[in-house]
């Protein structure tokens, strides 16, 4: 009983460190996005003249637009209403859409939310699937072939996979649409427009889940070959269990916990993919937000947008963790 | 013990030999190599005076894959080199010193891990727009901490060891004993983080790159792969795409195949040690 209690307030104070990591670092990222602006020549005011299309300013008005942005207030009134600002959730206002930061992403996440849905069965189902068909008769033929296959894709940078998808499904065998979410003109019928949708986000989820897969069929084949040797599985063997059994119930069961703590993990690399990947489909997400920021130079937004997909992917992976030990707790 | 000192001082001396013939090389190369111009022969399918063909402003795939080859490849070793630098200096101290200076490093490697890379990476470039050495600088800075846990627990081992203890009994200081003692023992360690380290980087210069974070006149496979996006439904896909991807492909293959020759040799000579 001790000791299970102790494990508990170990497990429970990992869960708290974790938290308290996350709010250093979304405090520093704040910190960053304050202070980046500042560091550089010139100040707002320049960056949107020369960034738009746009006649000179007198010097009377450049100092009206000044005091209008609050930019001769002393630093550290700036520092004070900008964080002020940013726990109020206001994370600032784009010039180049008209429109807040907040209202912007809210619109994109979803988007970007069902292509991370989307893939999560694919990589899980593919990846973990043929790392075990891999692993349970390590060596062999057919290990070698997926293996080497695994070891070619894991060659490719994410944005090369998107593209190459994109090239071949999207025009040279157009089985799927090339760009967007929804067609041009959404139907009424809902089931029609879902179908839509799905169909729209078929091809850059999968494009996502390639990645993935290279990692949890790596992870699962290294688990299967050491749970092959284990006695248990070699009885199992001797009892004649073979097939979907052994597949799911003394290969897959084993190793639930791995799979799920590398989960929280690959949420990070998850977002840094998909940013690539709707660039690439032109997925109207956060990443073709964050590349239409980058190239209007529009740095409101950009920053807007990363502190926003920071807090949302800190606070999913801490709440992915949460799960993960209490489903340990119960053993 | 002589011959570990010799052991070090060859190892050290071969990977700056090395490097010293890379960048000869690079320098050598880059003079030799014809200059990037645009011209008046626009998206021409390769021939025999455009090997690669021409893009769309007329320049030549070919010399592109050429210019960009240092662009890509070079900044990548240097960037690991610099990432595995700083983490050996960090996992030395998070191993030998103790109490808060310790603490602080484990807990900035374990604060820089939650965070997805791209993030700061995409904050700092998109201000800075880094060229050659702001690249460098960026992704060396920003991955350092990838391997700071591994060398640390290997650090930690190894300053168990008789020599060590010897060593110090004898009034040798710290850095004489990772110098002589400790890092040499873990050598082929190292080169294996540092050829894995390379691949993470090869894709960070391309995705920047693809991105458009970069100096606009730091000419990278990534940026070259942008460039093809907008050709995809015509043929001139096929050679504004393929050569990049494929170079940007091979070179990280060949990179991983290192990887694993060196993770089995050092795990040969971890066998052999113990």
């Amino acid at each position: 009983m001790a000791v299970t209690m102790a494990k508990q307030s170990e497990q429970h104070s990992g869960l708290l460190y974790g938290l308290v990591n996350r709010m250093i670092i979304l405090a520093l990222l704040i910190l960053l996005t304050f202070l980046l602006p500042r560091l550089m020549p010139g100040d707002p005011v320049d960056m949107l003249i020369s960034s738009d299309v746009a006649r000179d300013l007198s010097a009377a008005e450049r100092t009206a637009l000044q005091v209008q942005m609050g930019l001769n207030a002393p630093l550290w009134e700036q520092f004070g209403g900008y964080v002020l600002g940013i726990l109020k959730g206001d994370l600032g206002y784009s010039a180049h859409h008209a429109a807040p930061v907040t209202s912007l992403l809210a619109s994109a996440l979803p988007w970007t939310g069902l292509l991370i849905i989307l893939s999560l069965p694919v990589f899980l189902i593919v990846g973990v699937g043929l790392g075990i068909e891999a692993g349970q008769r390590p060596h062999r033929r057919l290990d070698h072939a997926v293996t080497g296959l695994m070891t070619l894709f894991a060659s490719l940078p994410p944005f090369a996979v998107a593209v190459l998808l994109l090239a071949v499904f999207g025009f040279l065998w157009p089985l799927f649409p090339a760009s967007g979410a929804e067609p041009l003109f959404p139907s009424d019928d809902l089931v029609t427009n879902i179908f839509e949708i799905l169909y729209h986000a078929a091809l850059p989820a999968l494009a996502l889940a390639a990645h993935e897969i290279v990692r949890f069929y790596y992870l699962s084949r290294g688990e299967a070959m050491k749970l092959s040797v284990r006695p248990f599985v070699i009885n199992a063997y001797a009892r004649g269990i073979t097939g979907w059994r052994a597949r799911i119930h003394y290969y897959g069961r084993n190793l639930l916990p791995v799979l799920l703590a590398r989960l929280s993990d690959s949420l990070s690399t998850l977002v840094s993919t998909v940013l690539y990947v709707e660039i690439v489909f032109s997925y109207p997400g956060i990443g073709t937000l964050l590349y239409g920021a980058i190239l209007e130079r529009d740095f409101v937004l950009l920053q807007g947008v990363i502190l926003g997909l920071a807090t949302c992917v800190l606070m999913t992976n801490w709440g992915i963790d949460v799960v993960v030990s209490s489903l340990a707790e119960r053993g | 013990m002589v011959t570990r000192f010799y052991g070090t001082l060859k190892q050290w001396q071969n990977l700056l030999a090395g490097l010293a013939v890379l960048l000869f090389l690079a320098v050598l190369f880059l003079s030799f190599l014809p200059s990037y111009d645009v011209g008046y022969n626009t998206l021409q399918a390769p021939s025999r005076s455009h090997w690669l063909g021409t893009n769309d402003i007329g320049q030549d795939v070919l010399t592109g894959i050429l210019t960009a080859l240092p662009n890509t490849v070079l900044v990548a070793v240097l960037a690991s080199l610099m990432a595995l630098f700083l983490a050996i200096v960090m996992a030395a101290n998070a191993a030998i010193a103790k109490g808060w200076v310790a603490a602080l490093i484990l807990r900035l490697v374990d604060i820089l891990h939650i965070i997805p890379s791209i993030l700061v990476l995409l904050l700092f470039a998109a201000w800075i727009q880094p060229g050659f050495l702001g690249m460098i600088l960026l992704i060396g800075l920003t991955s350092w901490h990838d391997d700071v846990r591994v060398l640390r627990a290997l650090i930690l081992r190894e300053r168990t060891r008789e020599n060590v203890a010897f060593a110090r009994q004898m009034g040798a200081g710290w850095g004489y004993c990772l110098w002589r003692h400790i890092l040499p023992s873990v050598w082929p360690a190292i080169t294996g983080l540092f050829v894995q380290h390379i691949r993470q980087s090869t894709m960070k210069v391309a995705g920047l790159g693809f991105l458009g974070l970069t100096d606009p006149r730091l000419v990278t496979w990534g940026s070259m792969m942008q460039d093809a996006l907008d050709y995809l439904h015509m043929s001139a896909a096929l050679w504004l795409l393929l050569p990049p991807g494929l170079c940007l492909c091979l070179f990280l293959l060949l990179a991983l195949a290192l990887g694993r020759r060196l993770e089995r040799y050092s795990l040969a000579e971890e066998r052999d040690l113990s």
